[in-house]
């Protein structure tokens, strides 16, 4: 009986240590990774046709916006740690910032904050697939819109 | 324990200190008021007495250490290490199966959380579609418009131009808004 009741114990504490293991494995590599995200900078106007070919991977996505006209103007990639924030330069004197917040069933949280000059043009937190993304579009660029893709890449 | 029969039997164990006090009590009472059997009791302590001084004479004169020795190697002979691990795999599973309940539940709820951390590309029932989901929008009194386009599971923040150009400092306006 004393030997069953050591084998219980036993079983209970080594499982208990298994999972806190594990727990603390797949928290300690989560929060090591930093995030890659990379955001598109696009142009969407009305005055011609062209379409770059530069876009032709996300002609589908960007066709839903129903411009004539789309030119790619820049790419910019930053790896961004857990919490952190990552800023980029968009054009017309205008920033992007992303803070990955939380990974969760295989999403990733973040908190964009959109600025001009030191004017908040929109703050928003979205929940997006790991290595998908959304559009975030309007402001006006040189006689069109800009369109930025935003996308997020987690270990 | 009222018998002297049943006292006797008791008496080895209350000498040897190996009773506990309830009944050692017992015991002692009854010897004290039963000539009989404190006459058994002096016979046991003689007994004892005469054991311990033939063994600690004739104890010295034994040689154990081939004796441990011997039934050291019959133990490891017979005894292979597989042995040992089926013996001790028959104990475990003889134990009470919600032993073997609880760890697999915890198994499989390791297994559930990482699956996503594993195989990433994995969809599962929680994991329904690929949009994105816009927990909050603050575009500072601007109009913005939701869109989730289902074809190429699109979803677009669009931020619109106030028509007074209130708030707004660019000096580039768009020619027009999006359709969708």
């Amino acid at each position: 009986m004393t030997h069953r009741k050591n084998l219980l114990k036993a079983a209970l504490l080594f499982n208990l240590l298994i999972f806190l293991a594990a727990a603390w494995i797949q928290a300690a590599d989560k929060n090591s990774q930093p995030v890659h995200v990379t955001i598109g900078t696009i142009l969407a106007g009305n005055q011609n046709d062209e379409f770059d070919a530069r876009l032709k991977g996300m002609e589908k996505q960007l066709k839903v916006m129903k411009y004539r006209s789309y030119r790619w103007l820049k790419e910019e990639s930053q790896d961004v740690a857990w919490g952190g924030n990552g800023v980029f330069e968009i054009p017309g004197g205008r920033s992007l910032s992303v803070a990955p917040q939380e990974i969760r069933n295989n999403r990733i949280a973040l908190k964009v904050r959109l600025t001009e000059g030191q004017k908040p043009i929109i703050d928003t937190t979205v929940r997006i697939p790991n290595k998908g993304n959304f559009i975030l579009g309007g402001p006006p660029h040189e006689g069109g819109a800009l369109v930025l893709s935003i996308s997020a890449s987690a270990q | 324990m009222k018998h002297c029969d049943d006292i006797r039997e008791f008496l080895g164990a209350w000498l040897d200190g190996e009773l506990d006090p309830s009944e050692a009590e017992a015991v002692r009472l009854h010897v004290a008021d039963c000539p009989a059997c404190a006459e058994e009791r002096r016979q046991l302590e003689k007994l004892q007495v005469a054991m311990k001084s033939v063994f600690s004479t004739e104890g010295e004169r034994i040689a154990f250490e081939p004796f441990w020795h011997g039934v050291r190697s019959r133990i490891e002979r017979n005894r292979p290490w597989h042995a040992e691990l089926i013996e001790w795999l028959r104990s475990a599973l003889e134990a009470p199966r919600l032993v073997w309940a609880v760890p697999a539940m915890i198994v499989v709820l390791i297994v559930a959380l990482s699956l996503n951390s594993i195989w990433p590309s994995l969809k599962w029932w929680g994991q329904r579609n690929n949009y994105v989901a816009v927990e909050s929008i603050d575009a500072h009194g601007r109009n913005v418009a939701l869109l989730r386009e289902d074809d190429t599971k699109t979803t677009v923040i669009w931020l619109y131009q106030n028509p007074e150009g209130e708030n707004d400092t660019s000096e580039e306006p768009a020619q027009s808004g999006p359709t969708f």
